[in-house]
């Protein structure tokens, strides 16, 4: 394996298309940079030029202003075959060739290293078989790729970039048409390797939750700039609150998240000690759109002490009172009672 | 693990293609409307024993051209298909249906009905033979390169079958104009074009058709590996350090000479181009084309020869076109991938 590193420094930068004869620039003045061993997502909404972003660094397209640089060493100075050693690539488009097996496409990863007629070496083989086991897919090598799961079929594209040897990675939404436990699964083994080998990683993604919770750095496409920082710079620095214009959806600084924003029918105060229950009462209150108050609070909740036929005894506007035995019963009375008054 | 090294069960299919093509070359020069013994033809085959001149003829001169061609089709159509499969990304891409084929053929037509001094030499000396097929490969040429800038705005491969019909018509209609306006002796020479077939391949044209062919093939040969990363599309195949543009003008200009090739002295024959390589995918399961390529050459091989087998019909005086044969053994290859197609898309 190559233990070279490489460090991206991303200068003044302006994406775009061209159109007919004339550039249009979707992003200006980008500076952001990557450094091996990190993991970087690149977060935007829909539209905003991520996938522009990320073709623009993988040379497939032209910069329209602005400097790439790998290694103080400039993108466009790189051949196409230089470049296939310095940095793979995973799309977002499902590869669906019938009668490949999952160790063909591993092998695949070996174009930039092999003889003419593409034939393996000894040491070839080692590095596909590595690559097999470091994604989690032995016993996998002779299906079909048409025939295994998403998930899997995105742990063999990403095998295969192992397989490539790059000390650079970038996958355009790898996480997209994966279920939650894949979606997981995919961005810890990247975690993993960015790691182990010190490769650096970048790929865009929707999924803010997973990301915050395991990336070391964040770009992140806003209207009018890309800022870069650690995810928790950047929710701190309140930069997500500026990806969207909505009324309907907000950031959540303390939860990491994007919420939608409810209409307020009353105010709480919960009784009891915190806990798994206390949290999920708040939870179950705040969806149906109650928000805490210290003082005069609508609605007064004692939450039940133990966890086995837990008791919530309720009391509204001081006067009505309940016994309820579920969370779901509990949202329904109140929304059913609050809602209309 | 050595994944990479053929498993026996791929050397075993390459050993019973290969005994299976032998056989049928000789069980394809046995069938004629003359019987000739087995032996004999053994015989003549071998060069020993005292055989009469006439059937010596008949069987040098006449049946062994028309299996090599046999032989050389087959090699040709499905090494075309295979790799306008794999480089349009579209399983039921090849020569005819794209209108390479066709291609070809205004190529053909824009010579012998154009420029008649040409063929006042005649259709059948070697430089007339030359020219025949260069313009074939000319034409072919051009219709690929028609679809590969149309596949560069639409990446629909239905669009991109649908345009490749609609250029194969378009050459079919300018060919019918060229018809149109030529003088008598213009048309019958094209007319017997036309009717072109295995068996019309003569000695002297198998010396220009071989070569060809053996050209078309050394170039797919060099093609292997890039074949092998543009299955994933050209990014893919960017992105692993393939020069795309260089590649693909490699496997059109052998695509171009293989198709154009048999074009030129059989006419256009449909659907080998697509079932062949399908059926080497089925029998070796793998879509790498160190396998695909030797294994679609004795397939290819195999249809060809048995397809002129049967259009010998064996028993009877006449003979049907081998196109049409090789549509009966083609279409239903055809039929069981859009019907696999449709179910994959499905799920």
């Amino acid at each position: 394996m190559s233990n070279e590193q490489v460090n991206i420094t991303v200068r003044n930068l302006s994406v775009g298309y061209k159109k007919g004869k004339n550039f249009v620039a979707i992003k200006e003045g980008i500076n952001v940079n990557a450094h091996s061993g990190e993991l970087i997502a690149l977060i935007g909404s829909n539209g905003i030029g991520k996938s522009t972003l990320l073709r623009t660094l993988t040379g497939f397209q032209k910069a329209l202003g602005g400097e790439i640089l790998f290694n103080d060493r400039k993108l466009g100075n790189f051949s196409i075959r230089e470049l296939a050693r310095v940095l793979s690539f995973v799309s977002t488009e499902a590869i669906r060739v019938q009668n490949l097996r999952v160790w063909e496409l591993l092998a695949m990863g070996r174009y930039p290293y092999t003889n003419i007629m593409g034939t393996l070496t000894d040491e070839d083989n080692r590095i596909i078989q590595r690559a097999i086991q470091q994604v989690g897919l032995a016993g996998y090598e002779d299906r079909m790729i048409d025939q295994i799961s998403d998930g899997e079929r995105q742990r063999a594209m990403i095998a295969r970039t192992l397989v490539q040897d790059t000390p650079l990675i970038i996958l355009d939404e790898p996480t997209a048409f994966l279920d939650i436990r894949n979606k997981y699964e995919i961005i810890h083994l990247l975690h993993d390797f960015v790691k182990t080998e010190n490769k650096t990683v970048l790929f865009s993604t929707h999924d803010l939750n997973i990301s915050t919770s395991e990336v070391d750095k964040i770009w992140l496409m806003l209207d009018d700039k890309v800022v870069e920082g650690a995810p928790e710079d950047l929710i701190l620095a309140g930069n997500f609150d500026q990806m969207f214009h909505s009324d309907k959806v907000y950031f959540n600084g303390e939860s990491g998240d994007f919420m939608l924003r409810k209409n307020v029918i009353g105010t709480y105060t919960l009784i009891g000690s915190e806990g798994k229950i206390f949290n999920w009462t708040c939870r179950a209150l705040q969806r149906i759109g109650l928000v805490y108050a210290e003082t005069d609070p609508l609605v007064v909740i004692n939450i039940p002490n133990m966890e086995e036929n837990p008791v919530w005894k309720v009391e509204i506007n001081s006067k009505e009172k309940l016994e309820i035995y579920s969370l779901y019963e509990l949202t329904a009375e109140l929304y059913k009672r609050l809602s209309g008054l | 693990m050595q994944k990479d090294r053929l498993i026996s069960r791929d050397f075993l299919l390459f050993g019973l293609l290969g005994l299976l093509a032998i056989l049928l070359f000789i069980l394809d020069i046995f069938f004629g409307s003359l019987l000739i013994p087995f032996k004999t033809i053994l015989q003549v085959l071998a060069g020993i024993g005292d055989v009469n001149p006439e059937i010596k003829s008949i069987v040098l001169d006449f049946r062994l051209p028309k299996a090599i061609t046999a032989v050389m089709a087959g090699m040709a159509l499905s090494i075309s298909g295979l790799q306008m499969q794999t480089i349009f990304r579209n399983p039921l891409a090849g020569p005819f249906v794209l209108g390479i084929s066709a291609g070809a053929s205004l190529g053909v037509a824009i010579l012998v009905l154009g420029f008649s001094s040409v063929f006042t030499l005649g259709l059948f000396t070697i430089s007339g033979s030359w020219a025949l097929v260069i313009v074939a490969w000319l034409g072919s040429a051009l219709v690929l390169f028609l679809i590969l800038a149309v596949s560069i705005r639409i990446k629909d491969i239905l669009t991109i079958l649908i345009l490749g019909m609609l250029f194969g018509s378009a050459s079919g209609a300018l060919v019918n104009i060229l018809q149109y306006f030529s003088n008598e002796s213009m048309l019958k020479s094209f007319v017997i074009w036309t009717m072109g077939s295995l068996g019309s391949v003569t000695k002297s044209q198998l010396n220009v058709l071989i070569p060809s062919v053996m050209i078309g093939l050394v170039l797919s040969f060099f093609s292997v590996k890039s074949l092998d990363v543009m299955l994933l599309g050209e990014q893919y195949a960017k992105s692993m350090g393939l020069r795309v543009r260089n590649a693909r003008f490699l496997v059109f200009t052998s695509t171009s000479i293989l198709a154009g090739s048999i074009t030129a002295f059989c006419g256009p024959i449909g659907f080998i181009g697509i079932a062949v390589p399908h059926i080497g995918r089925l029998l070796f399961k793998t879509a790498r084309h160190k396998i695909l390529i030797p294994s679609s050459l004795l397939i290819g091989s195999i249809v060809m020869l048995l397809s002129d087998i049967v259009s010998q019909m064996p028993g009877y005086e006449s003979t049907l076109p081998i196109n049409s044969v090789t549509a009966l053994v083609g279409i239903p290859v055809i039929i069981w991938i859009i019907l696999k197609n449709r179910k994959f898309s499905s799920v």
